[in-house]
């Protein structure tokens, strides 16, 4: 399906046979921690590093976490990066001095946007806030129509007038939208070029380059947003270039972006929107490697952490994507319309305050405690109580144990602290509340699971769940009863989870545009002729080429479609059947197929329409393969620390065995009411429930059936 | 014949679950837990069914205006859980299941059925509003209901005039059962797709709709299976008792008092230029409150009525958003507190047959007026009056592309918000009966009707001025590509948003025709009907300011200042209405000078009755009286003080 290239570019030699250096890196940079997975490629054995995120010197931080893994850059040849400096900056509005660019008359779209109330009625409701002030933002003389065609061309002696003020100015970066651009970009492309004449140096993004669907509004708030902190990333990047650089590093660089994929640094430093959520997005690649490992075809990804839950989808062995995310919640947010893994968030975690509301109910977030002062166990000033000192409360937080005993927690503290704030205002006991807490967290994160599977009309029980997260293993078993899913799993490190993900990730790239078609008079030569347009895109092709090798290059194409009339799309796959056939009654009635299967009903004498052309192009990149665990002799191992622990009001506490998760072996079978240990996370496993060690290490757990 | 007798059997042993009285004094002992897990699954379920709805509807007004509502409710009608939708039809659903319930009684229902209506005096509005209503039974008992209510694009009757009986509307269809024991209505689906204009897209609502009501049945009797009926049904009692406790908490916050307010709508588009007053009385007294809606104006010829629901729905929203305006799940509870006094015949509690194509637009003013009249009791929890107008345009006529009819809900431009304490109001926002409705993207109407859109932008200097600024409105001008009928139905062009404590009237509503590119023509009033409009004619729609609130005087110098630098006000207006001065040279803010002139004019004492009114005489009677104390041209007075005027 791939289409041969036209040219012969060189393919260099992927480097693993030729190169001694055995590493292979991945860097998550998250808010509060630096992650570090080192994976020895001839050991076959991973090795981990957290510090402390250090925002003024994040390549530093980077460096002493690698350090921490044991490793070198030097000794380094595949390193790959996620970072939230992209998310950061955008909402701590940090970003570089911004102007737009945009069609005569129509300036105010970006601060007018949908003009929607979500907070109904609420009357000190805020809209969003465009990143970039009016004064900034540009009329140009130009407009295209909506079939691409030049209804007023564009007015270049104006642009360069504007050019000379943007200078004046002072601004740093200048995004472009004119309307249509994503059915013609000429003007833009013109555009930019004009701007990069007249203004050297400053960071120039057209919408185009990032989208090419349709909506106006969403496209100015994502190119806005990109040329906003494109200047801070591609500093970023270049300073972590010039590091590496100067520490010898000469393997291959790749960013993680928000839809799984990597892709390089030049291009990472252009279109630098796409990195928005790596850490999430290689959460759920790393999720669907472990359901590969485990020949598990339907899964969720439940990623719990300190704040937030989030959970993603993967369906017959394929991540669920979404088009598009909003940054700062769905009120006040700005959209980003770009492909990206499809993850829902709740504000639930393991810092979520317990408190009674003034109508006298028991709430568990969405206020957090954070990581400071954080849960009132931490005794570092928190004085609410939260889930995690429930989970202490509990018993299924070691008090002495935790971060493999480097931080002691302070049960009479978080006892006290419960008792004053829920307890004796609901008359209930300590243990009620504590168990009634973990019990409204995990619902809400039930219904945050559910929003992932219902929405496409999938039932949550036909799923596995991969839970991990620092406090994603506490409560998994739990989410999983409330939603009948009968098998969870809980991989090696659940809390360097993501940057794991990132070793499992491929080259990818994605492509959406938008073209309007009536399925009956569609012209296949046309739809082959657009899908290879995007398949050939030079840039992404150079990058693919560069680093694996052509028979690992794969492409997949979609199409968004609906009925005529239907506002909304539904994304469907085509398979190469499709493109063989040539027939568009084949396509349509695999369309009302598909829409059957999501939403319960069809109309297959309803004309359809296609919307939107997607097609991504992956390079699979050499994985990691993990190192199957030898099954050791259980009968050596050593009896199980032993404590007390509440399950449930039927079970009241029992004394339970505690394993220390580095001493399973492979095919070690634990019947609940277990613990299993580890550095960052615990695993309860409930009464009925059996665990059993895969050979890979994950913790296999099946559900009882309540 | 075997199956009916088969089924009236059935229905024989139906039962109703027993539920607790709205207001009880006995607290009962729930699981605060099962509470709490109740609490967030409705909630949960409800936002499933939205957007279950929103996407798989055929209609841009139901997935992107998100004209619907929906809800899961209890075995007596009462709201469990409502996802908004349309916040003004948070009476309209519930009022609709009560009525389905109430028409076929307890053992005229059974497992499968699908109940109908679109009886405008039932649910409220208009003829549109296609609601559907399934039972929900754990076994042989009802233990509550799951409900939609979507905004179809065409129901029939007659298009481009103002319609005077609800008989020109289109289809009415009483209490129903479009599904009996889960067959299909053939005949009722063909007298619709029979009525309709585009059935096709009607019949893909509808089944977007039955999905919708389906999935919530499903998720209700799931949790009922999972915690049993008596802990769901108990949690949902404590649930709405903690939402009424809560309610009464904020009630008593409030002084005790009787408070009143006035405004007016322009016309009924009948009788052109006949104010209709929309007058309120809001007692409040302990941990209750009243609103007495019996002075607002009798129902009208022109299609603007709203029946009972709605008018109950303007007191129940004002309520919530002075009470409880984050709570969530929505339902009964929070409304326990609040009585309402409507007696029937009102502009909104119109009886048959009045017309009531336009039923959104006069509640939205009589819940500002609500604002209005409680202000002084609680200055800091209300907003100024806002544009309180959908602003749409409607259009329709043959696509140039295949031929076919088309019909095209445009404008929505959004419009300016009330100023608050301590915040501007919002700029070019939906309307308060329209909660997250969307305004369509400009490439995609495009794509899809012969329009060019040529400006779409805030209206400068719109929003009332005040110590905190109303919110501006938007200006959208949109151009024909083909012949087409246009019509708009737009209010309150006249009485404009208010300010409050001091702050100024937004601009009113307006519309403007352009022929070719000659000067734009502003229509006298908003109500334009059945104008065929011609290929490059243009209509403009320019949406009202928020009112201000408190003294303009009193807004900082730097805020004026940046709303000058961003282009949000203009010189004359910082001047006129702020009481700025310029230095003649530079152009910049002269402090001192402008010090002094703020001062000045804080010590001045005069006032006009009645400023939303903009009453001609009264302006040019002030504006004579600023001349004799020789201030500087033009200004405002207001509420015993005076303010710059002549800036708009």
């Amino acid at each position: 399906m791939f289409p041969a290239p036209k040219e012969e570019v060189p393919v260099p030699p992927v480097s693993v046979a030729s190169t001694p250096k055995p590493f292979r890196v991945a860097a998550d940079v998250g808010g509060t921690f630096t992650d570090i997975v080192a994976f020895d490629e001839k050991s076959g054995e991973a090795y981990y590093g957290k510090t402390l995120t250090t925002p003024e010197e994040l390549v530093k931080g980077i460096l002493t976490g690698v350090d921490k893994a044991g490793t070198s850059v030097r000794s380094t040849r595949l390193f790959l990066h996620g970072t939230t400096v992209g998310i950061n900056t955008l909402l701590e509005r940090t970003g570089a001095k911004t102007a737009l660019l945009t069609t005569r008359g129509f300036r105010d779209v970006y601060e007018i946007g949908r003009i929607n109330r979500p907070e109904s009625y609420n009357l000190f409701f805020r809209k969003h806030v465009p990143l970039i002030p009016r004064a900034l933002r540009f009329e140009v003389s130009e407009r295209m129509n909506a079939a691409g065609g030049v209804h007023v061309p564009l007015d270049e002696a104006e642009l360069i007038a504007t050019a000379a003020q943007l200078r004046a100015e002072g601004v740093q970066a200048v995004a472009i939208l004119f309307l249509h651009s994503y059915i013609n970009p000429d003007h833009e492309i013109r555009a930019k070029k004009l701007i990069e004449q007249h203004c050297p140096g400053l960071f120039v993004s057209a919408s185009h380059e990032l989208s090419k669907e349709y909506r106006e509004y969403e496209r100015t708030s994502t190119v806005a947003a990109n040329a906003y902190i494109g200047p801070r990333i591609k500093t970023y990047l270049g300073e972590l270039q010039t590091r590496f650089e100067q520490e010898r590093f000469d393997g291959s660089f790749f960013v993680v972006q928000s839809n799984g994929g990597l892709f390089d640094i030049a291009r990472a430093q252009r279109e630098c929107i796409r990195m928005l959520e790596s850490g999430p997005a290689a959460g759920v690649i790393g999720a669907k490697a472990v359901c590969d490992r485990l020949g598990i075809a339907n899964a969720i990804a439940f990623d719990m952490g300190g704040t937030t839950a989030k959970a993603g989808v993967v369906l017959g062995g394929e991540v669920l994507m979404a088009g598009d995310i909003m940054v700062g919640g769905y009120a006040e947010g700005l959209p980003i319309q770009i492909p990206l893994i499809d993850t829902q968030e709740v504000g639930t975690g393991g810092g979520s305050i317990a408190r009674i509301e003034e109508g006298g109910g028991l709430r568990v977030g969405p206020q957090s405690a954070g990581a400071s002062p954080g849960p009132v166990c931490y005794d570092l000033g928190g004085e609410q109580p939260t889930v995690t000192d429930a989970n202490l409360i509990l018993g299924r937080l070691s008090a002495t144990n935790f971060l493999g005993g480097e931080m002691k927690l302070n049960t009479k503290k978080a006892e006290a602290a419960l008792k004053r704030n829920v307890a004796d205002r609901m008359k209930i006991s300590l243990t009620q509340a504590a168990d009634g807490i973990v019990r409204i967290a995990a619902s809400t994160m039930s219904n945050v699971v559910t929003r992932v599977t219902t929405e496409r009309g999938l039932d949550a029980g036909d799923f596995a769940m991969v839970a991990y997260g620092g406090a994603g293993p506490l409560h998994a078993c739990i989410v999983a009863r409330e939603l009948r899913i009968p098998k969870v799993i809980i991989p090696p490190a659940p809390g360097h989870f993501s940057a794991y993900g990132m070793l499992m990730a491929d080259l990818r790239w994605d492509f959406v545009r938008t073209w309007f078609k009536p399925v009956n008079t569609l012209k296949f030569e046309e739809l082959e002729e657009l899908f290879s347009e995007m398949e050939m895109e030079k840039e992404g092709l150079a990058m693919l080429k560069k680093s694996v090798k052509q028979n690992q290059i794969v492409c997949t194409r979609a199409a968004d479609m609906r009925y005529v009339g239907q506002e909304h799309s539904v994304n469907v796959e085509l398979p190469a059947s499709v493109f063989k056939k040539r027939d568009p009654a084949g396509l349509k009635s695999h369309f009302d197929r598909e829409h059957l299967k999501r939403y319960e009903f069809n109309a297959p004498k309803e004309p359809a329409e296609i919307v939107s052309l997607h097609s991504s192009i992956i390079g699979r990149m050499p994985k990691p393969v993990s190192q199957a665990m030898t099954a050791g002799q259980i009968a050596k191992r050593k009896t199980p620390a032993r404590r007390k622990v509440y399950f449930t009001e039927a079970t009241g506490y029992v004394d339970t065995p505690i394993y220390n998760r580095s001493e399973l072996v492979a095919g070690q079978r634990i019947k609940g009411p277990a613990l299993v240990e580890e550095y960052a996370s615990t695993t309860v496993i409930f009464h009925g429930d059996s665990l059993e060690v895969s050979k890979f290490g994950d913790l296999v757990i099946q559900i009882a059936r309540s | 014949m075997a199956s009916l007798v088969k089924s009236v059997k059935k229905n024989a042993t139906l039962k109703k679950a027993p539920t607790r009285p709205a207001k009880t004094t006995r607290k009962i002992k729930v699981d605060p837990v099962v509470t709490e897990i109740v609490r967030n699954a409705v909630v949960a379920y409800t936002e499933e069914m939205k957007s279950n709805l929103m996407r798989t509807a055929y209609s841009m007004i139901i997935y992107e205006a998100q004209d619907f509502t929906v809800g899961l409710f209890d075995a007596r009608g009462d709201i469990i859980s409502i996802a908004i939708g349309l916040p003004n039809f948070v009476r309209g659903l519930s009022d609709t299941v009560k009525a389905c319930m109430n028409h076929f009684g307890l053992k005229g229902m059974q497992p499968g059925d699908v109940l109908l209506t679109n009886d405008a005096y039932i649910t409220g509005s208009h003829l549109n509003h296609i609601t559907l209503v399934v039972p929900i039974f754990e076994g042989r008992t009802l233990v509550g209901f799951s409900g939609c209510m979507a905004h179809w694009a065409d129901i029939g009757g007659a298009l481009n005039i103002m319609t005077r009986d609800i008989f020109s509307e289109g289809l009415q269809l009483p209490v129903l059962k479009i599904y009996k024991a889960g067959k299909l209505n053939e005949e009722l689906l063909s007298i619709i797709q029979m009525n309709v204009r585009i059935p096709e897209r009607a019949l893909g609502d509808l089944h977007a709709q039955i999905a919708a009501v389906r999935t919530g049945a499903r998720r209700y009797l799931e949790l009922i299976g999972r915690y049993g009926r008596a802990a769901v049904l108990d949690g949902i009692a404590a649930i709405m008792d903690h939402s009424e406790a809560l309610a009464r908490k904020r009630v008593r916050e409030i002084p005790d008092g009787v408070y009143e307010a006035e405004s007016f709508m322009d016309d009924d588009g009948v009788d052109e230029g006949k104010r209709i007053p929309i007058k309120v009385k809001v007692t409040v007294k302990g941990d209750e409150m009243t609103v007495d809606l019996t002075e607002v104006g009798m129902q009208v010829k022109g299609f603007y009525n709203s029946g009972a629901a709605a008018g109950k729905g303007c007191c129940q929203v004002a309520f919530k958003c002075l009470t409880s305006a984050m709570d969530k799940p929505i339902n009964e509870g929070s409304f326990r507190p609040l009585k309402i006094i409507l007696p029937p015949s009102r502009v909104v509690s119109a009886t048959k047959p009045a017309p009531m194509r336009r039923w959104m637009t006069y509640p939205m003013t009589v819940i500002d007026t609500i604002f209005k009249a409680v202000a002084p009791a609680i200055p800091g929890k209300v907003i100024a009056g806002h544009h309180a107008e959908l602003m749409s345009a409607v259009m329709n006529g043959q696509h140039p592309g295949d031929g076919k009819l088309f019909i095209l809900y445009g404008g929505t431009p959004g419009g300016g918000w009330g100023a608050k304490k301590g915040a501007d109001g919002a700029n070019a926002t939906i309307c308060i009966n329209d909660g997250d409705t969307h305004n369509s993207p400009i490439e995609q109407v495009e794509a899809h009707y012969p329009v060019m859109v040529e400006h779409y932008g805030l209206r400068e200097d719109s929003g009332g001025a005040g110590q905190w600024q109303g919110g501006m409105g938007a200006i959208k001008k949109v151009r024909a590509t083909s012949d087409y009928m246009f019509n708009t139905m737009v209010e309150r062009v006249y009485c404009r948003p208010w300010g409050l404590f001091g702050g100024h009237p937004g601009l009113g509503n307006e519309v403007r025709i352009q022929i070719d590119r000659e000067p734009e023509i502003k229509f006298p009033s908003g109500k334009i009907l059945g104008r065929p409009m011609k290929s490059g004619e243009a209509y403009v729609l320019m949406s009202g300011g928020g009112g201000g609130y408190g003294n303009p005087l009193e807004r900082p110098v730097e805020k004026i200042e940046e709303d000058l630098r961003q282009g949000y006000i203009s010189r004359r207006r910082a001047e006129g209405c702020y009481g700025i001065v310029f230095d003649q040279k530079t152009g910049n803010i002269d402090r001192a000078a402008t010090l002094k002139l703020r001062g000045r004019l804080r010590g001045l004492s005069l006032s006009l009755a009645r400023p939303e009114m903009e009453d001609a005489a009264l302006v040019e009677e002030a504006i004579e009286a600023i001349d004799a104390m020789e201030i500087p041209a033009g200004l405002y007075l207001t509420d015993g003080r005076v303010f710059p005027f002549r800036c708009c």
